[in-house]
């Protein structure tokens, strides 16, 4: 199999259209497992809460427990993806 | 004024309400039924898009030639494509070998979501939640195979939560990260295309309908030229979500196996 328009293409024109391929994936896949993150932390804890709160008979454990995930969610998400840019971004007076 | 064009349709002005179109729209009677088991048009459109992409790819590649001709360039530029803009910004070049499979899910969901644009099909298949769950339970499957087979099964469980990370933390996130992984994750895969077909199915409908429902020699022919307007506006929208769904799909679903296969940075 031949590699269509390759002749057109210059290596650096070539590089940079992978670039943008490479971000647009990790992009998408950083969204939708953020918006994952924020589902799981807030279900995940407010079915603890839910659990503890209809042993103990106070309901409104359920909602805090939700704040609660989501807060956990948010945090973590800070931790994981925060870091992985903060590792990705140039620093000052790096002009490569 | 209040004539009606078509004395015999529902319009407005016409004593006859709004035919509003509902779920109503996504059920269809059978075209047979054997036992408990009902035929129905979405099962022949799905059908009919896994031949299409079966009988493309077979007619493009059944003789190949060193330069490609025809039906066999055609193919070759679906694939590049699949390859250059999916497969390899995600897995790099050693995950060349999932490429038929990509190319596989990608058109197939790409044809089942363009029915929707093509008169006498005009129905997107993935609008169907029950079709759009075993293409999302087959990558799931192929993720979590993977990742055992690359990982071990402590290693892929431990590879979710990064290194570095205090004990304490790990009990408070494994909760999370399993729901995550085993719910949401399968479930936002699913549901965003299943959510997206559906909404533009209803969309063009509304549009449509109303069109028909507003035409009349009144103010109501400038309602209908609006809605009409809307409808083309919406079906030209229509004609890059049904790609951007294929695309977001396979997209993820080629970074899920790059996970799986490679533990996690």
């Amino acid at each position: 199999m031949t590699d269509h328009g390759t002749g057109a293409d210059t290596p650096a024109a070539r590089a940079r259209k992978q670039a943008a391929a490479q971000g647009r994936a990790q992009g998408l896949e950083t969204g939708w497992t953020v918006f994952s993150y924020l589902l799981a932390g807030m279900a995940a804890y407010g079915g603890i809460g839910w659990l503890i709160g209809r042993a103990v008979h106070v309901p409104l454990l359920f909602p805090v427990g939700m704040l609660v995930g989501l807060g956990i969610s948010i945090g973590y998400i800070i931790h994981r993806f925060g870091r992985q840019q903060a590792m990705t971004r140039p620093r000052k007076g790096d002009n490569r | 004024m209040t004539g009606v064009l078509a004395s015999g349709g529902c319009h407005i002005f016409s004593g006859c309400g709004f035919p509003a179109p509902g779920l109503q729209d996504f059920n269809w009677k059978p075209f047979f039924t054997i036992g408990s088991f009902a035929f129905t048009k979405p099962m022949l459109l799905a059908i009919l898009a896994a031949l299409v992409v079966i009988v493309f790819f077979w007619a493009a590649f059944r003789t190949p030639k060193l330069v490609p001709r025809g039906m066999q360039n055609l193919g070759e530029i679906a694939i590049l494509a699949v390859r250059d803009q999916i497969l390899r910004p995600s897995l790099g070049r050693r995950g060349d070998s999932y490429l038929p499979f990509l190319v596989s899910l990608f058109f197939f969901i790409y044809i089942m979501n363009v029915m929707e644009l093509i008169p006498l099909l005009q129905f997107p298949v993935p609008s169907r939640i029950g079709f759009v769950w075993p293409l999302v339970f087959i990558v799931y499957f192929l993720y979590l195979y993977l990742g055992f087979k690359h990982q071990g099964i402590w290693g892929y469980f431990r590879s979710m939560i990064p290194a570095g990370v205090p004990w304490p933390i790990y009990i408070i996130l494994v909760p999370v990260e399993l729901l995550r992984f085993f719910v949401f994750q399968p479930f936002t895969l699913g549901v965003r295309l299943f959510g997206n077909m559906f909404a533009g199915h209803l969309l063009l409908t509304i549009f449509t309908i109303a069109s028909w429902y507003l035409l009349s020699l009144s103010v109501g022919l400038l309602y209908a030229a609006g809605s009409f307007a809307l409808a083309i506006f919406v079906f030209v929208l229509e004609t890059l979500v049904t790609l951007l769904q294929a695309f977001i799909f396979t997209t993820l679903t080629a970074t899920y196996i790059a996970s799986s296969v490679e533990p996690a940075h």
